[in-house]
């Protein structure tokens, strides 16, 4: 080392050191740039937030948790979680009393309502429900209590003082919200499901309208075209009163290879006047929210600001909040023919003031009572986002107290929920697949020509040992299934990398099954489920659905069901698990109840030999099968 | 002394009026204004195969479609271009817990609610047959008569089943009428009598003709009349059910039949297609006009036009068959009667040749400002 060479040592030391550091600072914003470090495969115990109802005086906001099977209680003015509930299992929605002292907490997989003391924030009794209670809402006076059923499909009617369920109405298909109408005389019901229409026709949805004073069915709102109605926001009279309604909209029978062209899969709202009259016909509108090369995905959570000037949706598949200017969008109304309007993709244009990011999966989308603050609930994020309202801008991320750390499953199923990676953010995989089940429809998924080789969605719940997947039973894990044939075929995008798809795999693989509500609680069967059970096995039923694995063989079958549309004969053998919820039947949705697969379309005795059966016999059977 | 003779008169005219009040009470409801409803005035068919009524709303089942009459206009018609399953709607049931219309016809079952039909088919669900004739409401339970037996839609769980000759007693399943009774419901059977189900318990019961005798009736009060029975009502006030058959009527209130013919009463004809009944009130529809008996006083009372005048006749029989006759300007659509039902003190009768509504404008329990409900509840 000589005296002139120190120096210079010195300042490539010096240099190495700045270059270490910046190699450090470089990683180290790498790995905040990507979210976080590579997830764990240590379970947590998530919130999940799903829903949320401010108190009465607005000092407080109750937030369902899914995941944590629990009422969180947000001090609003302390920001922060003051009292946390525990509640039944799967809560998904919360109302609150007119006297704002009791709280009612759905608990979709318990059927039944947690009643919780407001002030002490006990449970103080459960109510039963119909199946999978859902939305729920007390009328006007706090006597009744509407709570919809999303697997029974229908609406609990419920006596508050006696706890007694007075009737049931029925909905359509999975009813998903309810809203209570400003005037007190109505309840609406969102249905997430179409209805079970041809599988040639554009599926059509439905907002069941309930008269409170008679407690029935006063009109079915049909919304045609549309699917995956969710929450329900009422504007005020001032501003015409008429509601706000997210959906999906498909183009299901174009081939969903398309996508690059736009336009396949599109989201908005449905704008429905009220019947006025009780014989009248409410008027429905359609509006997209979309922007012609950029889409959100999810439309989901619908909120008015008090004075009706703004509406707010949320976008549970893109991270976002749209702000919809009221007064824009009607003149978006007058200005354009309503047939025209379900197919514009320039109304966001004019209709939505500011897009708000959000954190992942938002869902509801609440207003204070005072107008001052909206709280998006940002389900697999555990946290709501607060936003300002006079200025439309996002005020702070509010953390509810999750673990933090996300783990394998929680990263696929962030995954599973985010439109990003398809070819301009159309859609996610849980579009198709809400609630990780189906959308109700058939789709031509890859076959060039229109409506050719049609197959119906398959949900997801319980799929972890049924491989292959596919109704052509190609690809032999899910692996295959959502990577590069999503991809390329369905995204048309570079889809997921190696480790996203490692998680996302993940996460279906972990989805459940719900509970079989046809199954008595000791599991016992009925007669009638034990004749079917007989004739299960007597026709040799177990061939091809045996019940060591999840009742199917796991290869493909021609059981005499392919149509003139289809390509091919063979199609994977369905496993079938809760059979029931899944609704239609057949590889190309064309069987509309599961009678149907043998009544309409097993001509040649070739899915089981049926023709020499009874229809008590049939009966049984399909008792049976809802067993399963 | 002169008080003492005002109080004998009074003494002696509040006599006068309590003879000639039972005197009245012998007399029957009376109906002898009609409104008639036909395919001159709305209705899109003349053949009205059943009629029920929801409050102030009136629904008729036509040959052509379903149809909704109110304040005395027809209001709406329902085809099958609306969802309607099929044209032909032979039987109305409204569930007044849920406030839906359940309906056979000869397609299926349909519901209509909140203005929209949902149907049921063989095909598409477990009903057991499309052919059917009749449906009832039990709770959550939609019972439907139909050709190949009774089928039972349990509206909470989705559950089919199938009442038949395989699975009840009946040794034939041919349906055509329903009468839920609380816990337990009766079923018309054509050709198999009457058949009794206790839902609760799970068990059946049959009530055939004693005699097996499908000409004569050897054995008048010893059972039901004959087995080809067209229908069935049950009175929740007497607790008794009356079958109509083409051989006569039947009443049974758990102990005693009681059987009427045509020739040993006033009976309009041995060919009935459906009772309706109420209180004291029985109604016969037959295919030579509409027959009454107050069962407390066999008083029969029969309504039906006069083909020639075009003018309404009625025809009142005496428990000692004395028998006389009153004409009104207005009358029944047709003397062919399939069905009826009630509308507070009013009636409406389908008829082949239209729906008629026989409006009450005197009656012993009007003048005494009752209403029949009102008759019914100080019983």
């Amino acid at each position: 080392m000589t005296a002139a060479s120190y120096p210079l040592q010195s300042h490539r030391k010096l240099l190495l050191l700045i270059l270490f550091l910046a190699v450090l600072i470089v990683l180290l914003l790498s790995a905040v740039s990507t979210g976080k470090a590579h997830p764990s495969t240590r379970p947590q115990n998530y919130l999940t937030p799903v829903a949320a109802k401010f108190s009465r005086d607005g000092t407080k906001l109750y937030v369902v948790c899914e995941d944590d099977d629990s009422l969180l209680v947000v001090d609003i003015r302390m920001q922060r979680v003051v009292a946390k509930v525990e509640v039944g299992h799967k809560p998904k929605d919360v109302a609150v009393s007119p006297d704002g002292k009791t709280l009612y907490v759905s608990n979709e997989w318990n059927d039944n309502v947690s009643v919780v003391d407001a002030a002490t924030f006990q449970v103080q009794r459960s109510l039963s429900t119909g199946w999978g209670p859902v939305g729920v809402t007390t009328d006007r006076s706090g006597k009744i209590l509407y709570v919809a059923n999303s697997i029974g499909n229908d609406v609990s009617i419920i006596d508050l003082a006696s706890g007694a369920e007075l009737k049931r109405l029925a909905a359509l298909r999975s009813p998903h919200c309810v809203q209570l109408s400003r005037d007190g005389r109505r309840v609406y019901v969102s249905n997430l499901l179409p209805y079970l229409t041809s599988a040639d026709e554009a599926p059509v949805s439905e907002l069941t309208v309930i008269d409170t004073q008679r407690q029935t069915v006063a009109e079915r709102v049909l919304i045609p075209g549309v699917l995956e109605l969710r929450h329900i926001a009422e504007a005020p009279p001032a501003q015409g009163g008429f509601l706000l309604i997210p959906f999906m909209r498909p183009k299901n029978l174009n081939p969903l290879i398309q996508v690059s062209n736009g336009w396949i899969l599109t989201h908005g709202v449905a704008v429905i006047r009220p019947a006025k009259a009780s014989q009248g016909a409410s008027e429905v509108t359609e509006l997209l929210l979309d922007n012609l090369d950029d889409y959100y995905a999810g439309a989901n959570g619908a909120a008015f600001t008090p004075d009706g000037r703004y509406a707010l949706i949320t976008h549970s598949e893109a991270a976002t909040l749209s702000v919809i200017d009221v007064a824009k969008l009607q003149q978006r109304l007058h200005a354009i023919p309503a047939a025209d309007l379900p197919n514009r993709l320039d109304t966001a244009r004019a209709i939505v003031l500011r897009r708000l990011p959000t954190q992942s999966n938002p869902m509801d989308v609440v207003i204070a009572p005072d107008g001052r603050s909206a709280y998006v609930v940002n389900r697999l994020d555990d946290s709501l986002t607060s936003v300002d309202i006079p200025a439309f801008q996002v005020r702070a991320r509010f953390d509810l107290g999750g673990p933090g750390e996300i783990t394998t499953l929680r990263h696929g199923e962030q995954l599973f929920h985010d439109a990003k990676f398809c070819f301009q953010g159309q859609f996610a995989c849980s579009t198709c697949h809400p609630d990780n089940h189906i959308d109700g429809v058939a789709w031509n998924l890859e076959t060039p020509q229109l409506g050719r080789d049609r197959v119906a969605n398959r949900t997801l719940r319980g799929i972890s040992e049924t491989a292959p997947y596919k109704w052509n039973g190609h690809n032999p894990d899910l692996e295959t299934q959502c990577g590069p044939r999503i991809a390329k075929f369905l995204f048309h995008s570079e889809g997921f990398n190696a480790a996203q798809l490692a998680d996302l795999v993940a996460f279906i693989k972990s989805i459940p099954l719900p509970p079989n509500r046809h199954l008595s609680a000791d599991g016992q069967l009925s007669p009638a489920q034990e004749r079917g059970k007989n004739i299960f096995y007597q026709k040799g039923c177990q061939t091809c659905h045996p019940a060591t694995t999840h009742y199917t063989a796991k290869v493909s079958s021609d059981v005499g069901t392919a149509s003139k549309y289809d390509t091919a004969g063979f199609f994977d053998i369905p496993q079938l698990d809760r059979i029931y919820e899944k609704p239609p039947y057949l590889h190309n949705g064309e069987a509309r109840s599961l009678e149907e697969i043998w009544t309409l379309y097993n001509p040649a005795d070739k899915h089981g030999v049926t023709s020499d059966m009874s229809k008590e016999q049939l009966n049984d059977l399909v008792e049976f099968l809802k067993t399963l | 002394m002169k008080s003492a003779q005002q109080y004998r008169w009074l003494l002696g005219f509040a006599g006068f009026l309590f003879v000639a009040a039972a005197a009245l009470a012998q007399t029957p409801a009376l109906y002898t204004k009609w409104e008639n409803f036909t395919p001159a005035n709305g209705m899109p068919d003349a053949k009205v195969f059943t009629v029920a009524v929801d409050g102030n709303r009136v629904w008729a089942g036509t040959e052509n479609g379903l149809v909704l009459i109110e304040n005395s206009k027809v209001a709406k018609v329902f085809t099958t271009a609306d969802g309607l399953a099929n044209r032909v709607v032979t039987g109305i049931a409204i569930d007044k817990n849920t406030g839906d219309i359940w309906l056979s016809t000869f397609g299926g079952v349909s519901r209509l609610s909140g203005g929209k039909f949902q149907n049921y088919s063989s095909m598409t669900t477990g009903l057991a047959n499309d052919i059917v004739y009749a449906v009832a409401i039990q709770g959550d339970l939609v019972w439907a008569a139909t050709t190949a037996g009774i089928s039972r839609l349990n509206t909470r769980t989705g559950e089919w089943s199938i009442v038949s000759e395989r699975t009840a007693p009946m040794h034939e399943p041919w349906s055509y009428g329903i009468a839920v009774a609380g816990e337990k419901v009766y079923f018309a059977v054509w050709g198999g009598g009457v058949l009794e189900y206790d839902v609760k318990g799970d068990y059946w019961k049959p009530y055939n003709d004693p005699d097996g005798e499908m000409e004569l009736v050897l054995f008048k009060n010893q059972g039901l009349i004959h087995d080809i029975v067209s229908n069935i009502s049950y009175n929740n006030d007497t607790h008794m059910f009356w079958a109509s058959t083409y051989f006569g009527m039947s009443g049974y209130d758990g102990h005693n039949w009681f059987n009427y013919l045509s020739t040993d009463s006033g009976l309009a004809s041995d060919f009935i297609n459906a009772t309706q009944t109420r209180g004291d009130d029985v109604w016969a529809c037959t295919d030579k006009g509409l027959s009454y008996l107050n069962f407390k006083t066999n008083t029969w009372v029969t309504y039906r036009p006069n083909k020639d005048s075009g003018k309404g006749e009625i025809v009142i029989t005496g428990p000692d068959k004395k028998q006389s006759r009153l004409e009104t300007p207005t009358s029944l659509a047709h003397n062919y009667i399939l069905n009826l039902a009630f509308q507070g003190d009013d009636i409406w009768v389908a008829t082949a040749a239209g729906l008629s509504h026989g409006i009450h404008e005197f009656h012993q329990s009007h003048k005494e400002g009752k209403s029949h409900e009102q008759a019914r509840a100080g019983r």
